[in-house]
């Protein structure tokens, strides 16, 4: 009984770690770009809301809905005017750059926020949900719930719009795009710009869920990475369903063996699937 | 009259011209000599920030083995500088051997180690070998952190290690530097490096010519391990003691990069030169504090941006001259 409540809290968690691997997974879907600091723009996000907006005497989820937007913004800048010039030139320059990026955000935050631990507080940080006998925390209903909503609005978004088409056209082939009448480097940056606001997402659901640190950041990256490894390059639903996945691994590697080896578990999973199946859970078709 | 000539060229290998050649070789025996005749002319903080550049120089030499060479960038060096270091403490603390016997047996279990390692993620590409490179790290540090046998995270001192005088260690990281530019310049020079090259700039071109990718990639990656095990050993000779958490540290990495993009990429005097600016870096802002790694952090940025040649890469773009010729030109 209590490792089927593991296993639904892991299933619930998921939905976070979807989100946390949506971002990354649009990146490298359209540029190709494996981005180092998405994880630090979560972060980034959780802190603005938990140390800025929140303090200011925002309601809760006023203060949420803003952060969204304002990642949006900083994605947007950071690749207009940063990673963008790290493009066409290889595997290495665009690995720097948002590495270095990375770095500076890390320890800006560190010095302006200290390394104490953060979190959300509010009722929805203790608030529990009975089924049955099994305990389910509520925020965990939430992150699964705006997880699937993030990854069905983006299926939307990018299956059913003029700007998901443009988004796929660049990303099949941007010299044609380019023909056709589409600025690569505009629709670059929208992309990045929604791939940070999915972070934004994924701050304001992780300050809700545990505690966070500046380092957190680099965490969160290697969650985010993980998700998309297994779920497959390239597929948003797969990239949800590695998130199900690791999250259960961590939760019942922890319920198993101690809390300590939640990370270990996640980790020893993702190298599974690398070595039984490198091509990931859903892997898309195409090169 | 051509012909011969090409011929001599494709046997030769990669020449400068002979005034190039002297001064080169000026300028390497004069530094050598400059290094081994410390005791002469510097006391023991001209000897600690020698040993720090040269440890320093030698991770970044290794890591410019693959990320500029081999086209191998990994975010996953910090995995070899553990388990190097791990080697010696284990090795000197725990079964008795001689603090050098350990110090070498580190450069074998780290080539060992790198075979499953790069087995493992050799499977990933670009950007998410990097990454996966950082996990298999993760793993082991988070392993090393439950082992009580090492000390769990708390970590272990290395009690041998501290009778061992500092000019040796002195020495010891100065013909480990010069012992792996040795071992590029060479291993470059021949058949391997000009593998190695042809997979770093056309993968699936190089491998129709009958270069086994693969196999090339691994054997640089072993190498790489190797050196960088025996980097960390010493620093575990140094310190002497050793900690998962700091062993096992992405730091070394964003080191080694650090060093490699400024110093320049694909070059051989490159890293060393980023290893020297590294080192001035730490000792004027004071060690990783949050001011530091900023600083690195927008200078490699930058550097990527305006000069992703490097500083070496640039004088050998600019003046056409440069320390280590390794790279062919056909003319």
């Amino acid at each position: 009984m209590q490792l089927v409540e593991t296993l639904l809290n892991g299933f619930l968690l998921g939905g976070l770690y979807g989100v946390i691997g949506l971002g990354l997974s649009i990146n490298f879907g359209t540029m190709r770009v494996v981005h180092l600091a998405h994880g630090d723009l979560i972060v980034l996000g959780a802190y603005f809301l938990v140390t800025v907006l929140v303090p200011a005497g925002l309601p809760p989820l006023v203060a949420a809905a803003l952060v969204v937007p304002a990642l949006f913004v900083v994605g947007w800048i950071l690749q207009r005017f940063v990673i963008s010039r790290s493009l066409g030139r290889g595997v290495l320059p665009p690995l720097i750059v948002t590495f270095g990026i990375s770095t500076v955000l890390q320890n800006v935050l560190l010095l302006g926020a200290t390394a104490d631990a953060r979190t959300l507080h509010g009722p929805l940080a203790s608030a529990a949900v009975h089924v049955g006998g099994l305990t389910i925390a509520a925020v965990r209903l939430v992150d699964f719930a705006v997880g699937l909503l993030c990854l069905g609005g983006l299926l939307l978004l990018l299956g059913r719009t003029a700007l998901g088409r443009a988004l796929r056209a660049t990303s099949d082939d941007p010299d044609t795009a380019r023909l056709m009448g589409l600025d690569p480097r505009r629709i670059y940056a929208l992309a990045a710009a929604i791939a940070a606001a999915t972070g934004g997402v994924a701050g304001v659901l992780l300050a809700a869920t545990q505690t966070f640190y500046p380092a957190t950041g680099s965490e969160m990256l290697l969650v985010a990475f993980e998700v998309v490894v297994v779920g497959g390059l390239g597929s948003l639903t797969g990239t949800f369903l590695g998130g199900i996945l690791l999250a259960m691994a961590q939760l019942v590697g922890a319920r198993l063996f101690g809390p300590g080896y939640a990370l270990l578990a996640g980790h020893l999973v993702v190298l599974g699937v690398l070595v039984f199946r490198p091509q990931g859970l859903l892997p898309r078709t195409a090169p | 009259m051509t012909a011969p000539a090409k011929e001599d060229e494709l046997r030769g290998g990669p020449r400068g011209d002979p005034r190039g050649g002297r001064l080169r070789v000026a300028i390497i025996a004069a530094s050598v000599l400059v290094l081994v005749a410390c005791p002469a002319w510097g006391g023991s903080d001209a000897r600690a920030t020698l040993i720090l550049l040269a440890y320093h120089a030698a991770i970044a030499v290794m890591w410019n083995l693959l990320a500029g060479y081999a086209g191998l960038v990994t975010f996953g060096q910090q995995v070899f500088v553990g388990l190097g270091g791990y080697t010696l403490a284990v090795g000197c603390e725990r079964f008795g051997l001689g603090v050098w016997p350990a110090f070498a047996l580190a450069a074998v279990v780290a080539g060992v180690l790198a075979v499953p390692i790069g087995a493992l993620t050799f499977r990933l590409k670009g950007g998410y070998f990097a990454v996966g490179s950082w996990i298999v790290a993760e793993v082991f540090r988070l392993l090393f952190g439950t082992w009580g046998f090492v000390g769990n995270a708390s970590g272990m001192f290395v009690r041998p290690a501290r009778s061992v005088d500092p000019w040796v260690i002195y020495y010891v990281a100065i013909g480990l530097l010069i012992g792996l530019v040795a071992l590029m310049v060479g291993m470059l020079r021949a058949r391997p490096g000009l593998a190695l090259m042809a997979i770093r700039d056309a993968e699936d071109a190089a491998a129709s010519l009958g270069v086994h990718v693969w196999r090339t990639k691994l054997l640089a990656f072993v190498v790489a391990a190797a050196g960088t095990a025996l980097a960390a050993a010493l620093i575990t000779v140094q310190t002497p003691f050793i900690q998962p958490n700091a062993a096992f540290s992405i730091q070394w990495s964003a080191a080694a990069s650090f060093m490699v993009v400024v110093g320049g990429l694909g070059t051989i005097e490159g890293p060393i030169l980023g290893a020297a600016i590294y080192v001035v870096l730490q000792q004027q802002l004071g060690g990783n504090g949050a001011v530091h790694l900023i600083v690195l952090g927008v200078i490699s940025v930058a550097m990527m941006l305006i000069e992703p040649r490097g500083i070496a890469g640039l004088v050998r773009d600019r003046l056409g001259w440069t320390l280590f010729p390794v790279v062919r030109k056909p003319r």
